[in-house]
Order: C-alpha cells, then structure tokens, then sequence
C-alpha cells in the first residue's frame, strides 16, 4: 500500500517516451527489417520497384566476394591507422594544453576547430591542399624534396594522405576528451609525487596515465565508432582509388548500392557493417555502466 | 641548473603549442585567405602571401546561375525543422527514460544508442528504398527523416544523461506541493536544462548541417543543401576553386562558432554524456 502512495503509476514517464520511441521505431526497426529482407531478395530498380526472394545468395556472394575481403582489410588499416595515431596524438596535445597556464581556454579553443568542419569541406582542403600544381602541401613536400607529384593519385600516398585528413579532423575530439579526464587528476597525488622528487615521465606513467585510462577507453570507443559511421571524407577524395587503394567497406558498400544498384547485396554489406557497430556499441555500454558503479 | 631546464621548458612548450597550432588552423587559414585571392593568384605554382583581396568569389555565390541562397534556403529547412523535432521529442523522451523505473530500461538505451552509432553506409541503403516507395526522394520530408534516423537517438540518449544529473530534491519539493508531473517537468526540471538543451540543438544542428552522405543519396535539385553545392563545384571539370573556397567558408565558420558557444558542454554532447 505504501509503495503504492511513494511511487504512483508510471504513466507520465511511459507517455512522455512514447512521441520520441515511436518515430524511432518508424526510422531504425523498420528500416532494419526492411534491410534484412532486401538483403535476402534479388531487389530490381529498373521499370518501378520489385523484389524477388533470392535466398542466402547474397550472404554467401559476401562470404566469397575477394573484393569485400580486401575493402575490409583496408578498413581495419585504416581503422587502426586514424584511431591509433589519433589517440596517440590527442592525449599528447592535452597533456600539453593541460600545462599551459596562460592561454590555456585560447588555445583549447583554437585547437578544438576542425572537429566542427563538414567532412566534404576536410575533403575539399585535401583536394586544394595537395593539388598537384597549386596545392600549399604539395609545395611544401616537393621544395623540402618529400615527395613530388601528385599526391592523391599515386596508390601509397592517397591512403596517408586521407588518414592525414581523418586524423586532421578528429584529433581535437580525443584531445578534449583526455582533456577532461586531466583536469579530475587528483593534484594532491601529483604534489605528493613533487616532494618525493618524482620525475615527470615517473608521475605521467605511475599516475597520470592510470588515472584517465577510463577515459582513454571512451575516448577509443566513441572514435572507433565513428570511424565505421562517417565515408564523406574518402568518398570526397579519392573515391575509393586509386586503384581501389582507399575503397574500404562504406565506399564499396556505396558502389554496389549506387553504381552497380545491387541493393539486395548492399543490404548484405551493410548488415555485416552494422554487426560490427553493435560489437563495438556493447562494450561502450559496459564501459559506461562499469564506471557508473564506480565513481 | 634548474633555472635554465625551466626557461628550456617553457621554450619547447611554446614551440609545440605553436606545431600543434599551425598543423591545426593552416588549412583552415588557407582557405578563408585564399576565398579572397582572385583566381589567378588561387592557382600560381607558389603560395602567394601579397595579393589586392576581392569579394569577387563570395560575389558570384550570390548571383547569377548557381545562387547559393537557394542551397542555404535548403540546408536551414531541413537542418532547422529535424533539429527542433529531434530536441522537443529528445527532451520529453529523455525525462521520461530518466526518470521511469521499468524492467528492460537498459535494454531500451541500448537500442537508443546502437540507432546512433548505425553506419551511414549502411543506414542509407533501406532508407533509399523505402523513400523511392513512399516517392520521398528529393523531398525536405525525406532529407528530414534521415537526419532523425541519427539525430532522434543522440537527443534522447543524451537529454537522459542531462536529466539524470539533475538534483532530484527539487522535483520532490514541487511534488510534495502537489505540482502535476507535468508541471514539475515543465516549470522545475526543463528550466534547469538551459545547457543540455543548448548543447543538444547545437550538436544536432551541426550533425545535419554537414552532412554529405545522406543529402547527395536522397537529395535532388529541388533540395541541394550546401555540402551539395560544394561537392557539384568539386566534380566539375576545370574547378572553380575561387568559389568552392568561397562556400567552404560559408559553411565553416557559423559552426565553428556554435561549436565553441557550447565549449563548457562539449565533452558531455560528444561523448553522449560518459565523461562529464
């Protein structure tokens, strides 16, 4: 009875939800039904739309497709290569924006910036940037005698260069995250690391680094997925080439959905793609809930 | 001794802020500063520092066959109208899910945010299909409902996390003086909302203001927001470059000064709300 007084019904709470959880439903479970079923049919755009149930042969097409190994292949170096440099670089730059003392919001500010940029318009500074004849960076790379021609168009150099661009754009994130997480260092252990004479490589490993591996995870996390989420940047580029060089799986998926109009194929790529990103979503959940524990 | 490793370090300090600096803001300079420069200058085989600036580019946006006000026309309207749904049924949805005490709760946020982080990719091709049914291509119905397909989630999810930070006393002091639940969400827990509610629209807002993947699949003529205008430049044979500069700054700085109205909340928006 008195549960009853303390906690009344929760129909409020369920019809505040229901708005937002039902158009949601309307934009991510039909659409993911609607996936599964295309990627089991043999779907046909040409004299109005129609789909002919085709059975596993788009699913066993995708276990044999070379093409779909070697895309993800280069995904995953892709996938390391930007979240690995943009982790590395990220914590380096907030530990040194966290010793800054004067100008330390500046700063942050300033570096914070190209996290707010349209992923066309990185592609487009890529673009004008390494222009063969005009392009700033390309100046730069043939007159201290790095690299001369073009760029984008050569198979080694057009996958750096839109790692470069990746890592341009979401270094600041990272940064600010671990930023973050430097500023809840306990200064008390650190001052008591001072006056035993610890070194600052001594206190960066044993204390600082410890401390913000949580967050060091989130920050791996969120990029991670992200990573998988975004295309705009190659697709902007270098479109997959040369040479499929940069074709990873979001560009490829486009290829087949909107060059070739394979749509029950692509629906098959793309469930594979979304399996990843669930994988990765569970863990972020765990993570966030293990901190939740402890605070 | 220790004199001269302090100046050394403050030097080396300096020097690294400035790399990280320069690595940083030198495309971007580049950009807006080449925006200005007339074409032959744009495109001289080494950079130029001195040139007399023209408003020339920025000119041509405007006027003429490609006039850009109508490609912002269309990039507010659908970034505008799917950000303010996103918001109103993120917050209302967002104090429910933080509020309610159901079994499964859990398993619901996990849907929520497994919606968010669904790749483009592969959101993309079901949602072609169902908009070529229901003949929602190249309509700002359709550029809408993509961007809630990500956008919904992130309010709700984050709106949550806003909400569960919010000291409960209050709410309970309004109850206890007999506020409807409504009220109580209206006039006590909403008001307190100010910065979840500014940095949710604004990230939103920035989401669907650069989005490319999404407005080439679906859009048309009739509904070309400005990454799409930029990218038509970009794949023209001979590049405009002059006026592709031009819209890379229009579309640039408005966001980067929205972005960094909400710098407080940033880390809460972008890491949907796990580091606070």
């Amino acid at each position: 009875m008195t549960t009853r007084v303390k906690r009344p019904g929760q129909g409020f709470e369920l019809a505040m939800m229901t708005p937002a959880l039902i158009l949601l439903a309307a934009i991510s479970l039909v659409p993911l039904g609607t996936m599964i079923y295309m990627s089991l049919s043999k779907v046909s755009l040409i004299g109005g739309l129609s789909l002919s149930f085709a059975g596993l042969a788009n699913w066993t097409r995708l276990f044999t497709d070379p093409d779909i190994g070697a895309s993800w292949l280069r995904t995953v170096v892709y996938f390391v290569a930007t979240v690995g440099l943009e982790m590395v670089l990220g914590t380096l730059i907030a530990l040194l924006v966290h010793s800054l003392i004067r100008g330390r919001n500046l700063v942050l500010s300033l570096v914070l910036i190209p996290m707010f940029i349209a992923p066309i318009i990185v592609g487009l500074l890529g673009r004008f940037l390494f222009d063969p004849s005009f392009g700033l960076y390309s100046w730069l790379l043939a007159s201290t005698g790095l690299y001369e021609g073009n760029v984008m168009g050569s198979v080694g150099p057009a996958m750096y260069t839109v790692i470069g661009l990746d890592v341009w754009e979401w270094t600041p994130l990272v940064a600010l995250i671990v930023l973050a997480g430097l500023t809840a260092v306990p200064t008390d252990i650190l001052e008591a690391a001072d006056v035993d004479g610890a070194s600052y490589r001594h206190k960066l490993w044993h204390i600082v680094l410890p401390a913000i591996t949580p967050i060091l995870l989130v920050a791996l996390l969120i990029r991670s997925m992200d990573a998988l989420r975004f295309f705009a940047i190659i697709f902007i580029t270098t479109n997959g080439g040369p040479a499929d060089s940069t074709k990873t799986v979001p560009i490829r998926l486009y290829d087949i959905a909107f060059r070739f109009f394979d749509l029950g194929y692509a629906s098959a790529v793309g469930l594979t793609m979304l399996a990843v990103s669930i994988i990765i979503a569970t863990v972020f959940v765990r993570v966030l809930e293990r901190r939740e524990a402890t605070p | 001794m220790t004199r001269i490793s302090h100046v050394t370090s403050r030097v080396m300090r300096f020097v690294l802020v400035g790399l990280v600096l320069a690595w940083t803001l030198v495309p971007i300079a580049w950009m807006v500063l080449s925006s200005f420069k007339p074409d032959n200058v744009i495109t001289s085989a080494s950079p130029q520092l001195i040139f007399s600036p023209t408003l020339a580019h920025y000119q041509a946006l405007f006027s003429g066959g490609n006039n850009l006000w109508h490609n912002i026309t269309a990039s507010l309207i659908v970034t505008g109208v799917s950000t303010a749904i996103a918001v109103v049924l993120g917050a209302m949805g967002g104090y429910g899910l933080s509020r309610i005490r159901i079994r499964g709760k859990q398993h619901l946020a996990f849907w929520i945010i497994s919606t968010r982080m669904a790749p483009i990719a592969a959101v993309i091709v079901p949602l072609y299909l169902m908009f070529r049914y229901l003949n929602l291509l190249d309509s700002y119905t359709g550029l809408i409902v993509a961007y809630l397909s990500f956008n919904l989630p992130f309010a709700i999810w984050l709106m949550t996390a806003f909400f569960d930070d919010l000291p409960r006393d209050l709410e309970e002091a309004a109850t206890i003086d007999g506020a409807t639940k409504w009220q109580v969400f209206w006039r006590v827990a909403l008001p307190l909302m100010k910065p979840g509610i500014a940095t949710t629209t604004i990230l939103c807002f920035i989401f669907a203001w650069n989005d490319y993947a999404f407005a080439t699949t679906f859009g048309g003529p009739g509904t070309s927001t400005i990454p799409i205008a930029a990218a038509q430049l970009l794949t023209q044979t001979g590049i405009d470059w002059g006026q592709l500069l031009a819209i890379g700054t229009v579309v640039v700085c408005p966001m980067a000064v929205f972005g960094l109205l909400v710098k407080r909340w940033l880390v809460t928006g972008l890491t949907l709300g796990a580091v606070k």
